[in-house]
């Protein structure tokens, strides 16, 4: 895993790599799309724990559209193919005929889908996997179609990713790696593939990206173009490729599923509060000062602010906040 | 799957007349394209009413097992109100709880999403997040497709149903909604409230999948219109439905009508904690059968809010129902067109007929003059006033003073609301005869 940071100072041989990103190929370079399936709709059985999948709330984050967006646009400039992999359940094809009728060949890995009566072993298996796990799935599934030259992903999804993935997917390719990009171009002569991000104080990077290479890019800059129409027609009521990858890949472990014995309500241990001291009546008179000799409240007024200041000392000397002898600057 | 550039029928709108229009269309065995602008049926709409599915009855066998309903409405009140009065009549019925049912409370966002469904598992190719933005026409001026807002997006077809609401943009371009007089739409608006299930339960008196449907007059602080309230399972939705030219003229805002509703003191004991969830506003085509515009040309027929298809007769507010049947009609129409070859304007011209042996066309003409004297001025501005005083009249106990005769209570409650005996037999004698 290379990071893009260390070719920020364009190395003009970049481009003659010999990856299947090079133009001068006569391989079709494969640029692949990351998109994570968010059902922002999900209904959730509050009883059961069930969650029932909303066709309508599948949607992919806009970073994702951007991300296929900059796809569209280096394949035109490569003359190369682009694929969109999505982990996600058979919902998730409602949102993938779109990308379908862009041109995009489309894929989905099948995820577990919950058991209608509550989460099953398998669903869990697939909640405890974790991104590394994610990651070489969509690795395996890329890799079906061919080696790609640079693999796009949104830099973020809209439900909370942790915005690993493409870092671990570089891993997995054994790729260079930009995240968090705001732009991604190809220019220069010799062409080369820009790329352009944030730094602190309003200041912007530029890097050349080597290939192969994952990009992640922000929602920023580009919108995800419209299909024609005659290919959304097409599109409409084509089936998606579906493709079953474990989730033990890549020389990734299976997830440990944490065995569940009894569920029931948390009970801390009881404290133990020692009993007050003294009888109740004592007890009382602590708390209110009931029977406690008490000097009734004494308006004082004297003729001047020295007579005041006399008198509050006196009665905190006498209240025992002072100490009778003690003395003040300015009565020396 | 449909050619690319061409197929039978296209039908633009995927609201309830757009999708019962590509479901006839469908399983009549044609290629039927619905055109939807939102990412998905029901995305766009507003909707303020119950709905009633009698009209599925045969076209969807037991729909009412898979439709999404959020409740079934058993209680029925119609309140005439003042700003400090309110007389209700409360109606409610068992048989609505249960099945066939009678009318429904739900999410359009998700009827229309399942009906849409219905059209697509029966063959239609459902297209969303497209607008149709005109008509294609052959040189004779015949309606040949539509062209859309998405690049190659000219679809052509031999039949084209406009369902694309109120306001219809392929109704206008055709020539069949010449001019769109103001006077002829409600503005709808509307707030949804959330409020716990077993809230909702316990203050409109139902429980389970029960609900009520309040409908009023004298709420919209003298503008010709009403007032409605219902319960959905978690929220209830309630709003004004107002006369647009009367609304200008009066240069109060929607939503303080609205509001002034929430806080009349027969209202606010039912949202009392609740939260805004939703607010929306619409226009509604309630001209009645005399605006409605010609429902056919060469290739093309209208459907729904299109062709003014909203019932507003005071004691009947329907429009799905109505928008369903249009649409069904309307699909049956085009297929037997593209069956015979011959999608002319005069074989198109069954439609408004089956229309007119249906309820669509049968209730909206005997109903006709039903706005005119629900909007009236002394319907809306005087009657709720004359009522509810002759009510509070008869139920003010005036001991040690004797009770008053009926009649004078009666010319009492005319004379502070400013209606003569006279007006009143001449409305009343108008109200038999629209509703006889």
């Amino acid at each position: 895993m290379t990071d893009a940071t260390a070719v920020t100072d364009a190395t003009a041989g970049v481009a003659g790599v010999a990856a299947n990103g090079d133009p001068a190929s006569p391989v079709r370079p494969l640029i692949a799309v990351g998109l994570r399936f968010v059902d922002q709709r999900p209904a959730v059985n509050p009883l059961t724990g069930a969650v029932t999948r909303d066709p309508a709330g599948a949607a992919f984050a806009p970073a994702d559209g951007a991300a296929l967006e900059h796809a569209l646009r280096i394949a035109a400039a490569w003359s190369g193919t682009v694929l969109a992999v999505t982990v996600g359940p058979a919902v998730a094809d409602e949102a993938l005929r779109p990308v379908a009728a862009l041109g995009v060949r489309v894929l989905r890995v099948a995820a577990v889908e919950p058991a209608p009566a509550g989460p099953d072993r398998g669903y869990l298996a697939e909640l405890a996997a974790d991104e590394r796990a994610l990651a070489a799935r969509l690795v395996a599934a890329i890799r079906t179609v061919g080696e790609p030259a640079l693999v796009l992903c949104g830099d973020r999804s809209s439900d909370r990713g942790t915005g690993a993935l493409p870092a671990l997917l570089a891993h997995e390719l054994g790729a260079a790696q930009a995240l968090g990009l705001v732009d991604l171009r190809i220019g220069g002569d010799p062409p080369l593939l820009l790329a352009e991000r944030r730094l602190d104080g309003g200041r912007r990077e530029r890097l050349v990206v080597p290939r192969p290479a994952v990009c992640s890019v922000e929602a920023a800059g580009v919108r995800l173009r419209r299909a024609p129409l005659p290919a959304t027609l097409r599109a409409a009521r084509a089936a998606v490729e579906v493709l079953e990858v474990p989730l033990a890949t890549g020389g990734v472990a299976a997830p440990v599923v944490p065995e569940i014995g009894s569920a029931r309500a948390y009970r801390p241990r009881p404290r133990v509060i020692a009993p007050p001291v003294g009888t109740a009546r004592d007890r009382l008179r602590e708390l209110t000062g009931v029977l406690d000799r008490q000097e009734p409240p004494t308006v004082v007024q004297p003729d001047s602010a020295a007579g005041a200041a006399d008198a509050l000392l006196g009665y905190l000397s006498r209240a025992g906040y002072l100490q009778p002898d003690q003395t003040w600057p300015d009565q020396t | 799957m449909p050619d690319a550039d061409r197929v039978d029928a296209v039908v633009v709108g995927a609201g309830p007349a757009g999708a019962a229009a590509a479901l006839e269309l469908a399983r009549a065995g044609r290629s039927v394209v619905l055109l939807e602008r939102g990412p998905f049926p029901g995305s766009k709409n507003v909707y303020g009413g119950v709905v009633y599915g009698r009209v599925l009855d045969a076209v969807l066998p037991n729909w009412w097992d898979e439709v999404p309903v959020e409740r079934w409405v058993v209680r029925r009140s119609t309140m005439v109100m003042t700003p400090t009065q309110a007389l209700s009549i409360d109606f409610r019925s068992e048989a609505w709880g249960s099945a066939p049912y009678n009318g429904m409370t739900t999410y359009r966002a998700d009827f229309d999403r399942w009906l849409a469904g219905k059209a697509v598992d029966a063959g239609a190719t459902l297209v969303t997040s497209t607008v149709a933005t005109g008509l294609l026409r052959d040189e004779g001026g015949r309606v040949i497709g539509v062209r859309t807002d998405r690049a190659d997006g000219e679809l052509r077809a031999d039949v084209v149903i406009a369902c694309d609401g109120v306001n219809s943009f392929l109704a206008k371009e055709a020539g069949l909604l010449p001019r769109a007089e103001a006077k002829h739409y409600t503005l709808g608006v509307k707030e949804v409230l959330a409020l716990p299930r077993e809230v909702i339960d316990e203050r409109f008196g139902v429980h389970g999948d029960q609900g009520v449907d309040i409908e009023m007059l004298g709420c919209t602080a003298g503008i010709p219109g009403g007032g409605f309230l219902y319960t959905n399972a978690e929220t209830v939705s309630v709003g004004v439905v107002l006369s647009v030219t009367h609304l200008a003229e009066a240069k109060v805002r929607p939503e303080q009508i609205v509001a002034d509703l929430k806080a009349h003191p027969a209202i606010f004991p039912y949202l009392r904690g609740a939260t805004v969830k939703e607010y929306a506003a619409h226009l509604i085509p309630e001209g009645g059968y005399g605006a409605m515009p010609r429902l056919y040309a060469d290739g093309l027929l209208i459907a729904g809010d299109a062709a003014g298809m909203t019932l507003a007769a005071g004691i009947w507010l329907e429009g799905v129902n109505f928008a369903i049947g249009s649409g069904l009609a309307a699909g049956r129409t085009a297929a037997a067109a593209l069956a015979a070859g011959d999608p002319s304007a005069a074989r198109l011209s069954a439609y408004p007929a089956d229309l007119h042996r249906s309820f669509v066309l049968a209730d909206h003409k005997r109903l006709r003059k039903a706005p005119e004297v629900i909007l009236s001025e002394r319907m809306q501005q005087r009657y709720p006033g004359l009522i509810a005083d002759l009510m509070e009249g008869m139920f003010t106990v005036t001991n040690p003073e004797p009770k008053p005769g009926m009649a004078a209570l009666l010319r009492r409650a005319a004379k502070r609301n400013g209606v003569s005996l006279r007006d009143l037999a001449a409305d009343g004698l108008k109200l038999g005869r629209v509703f006889r």
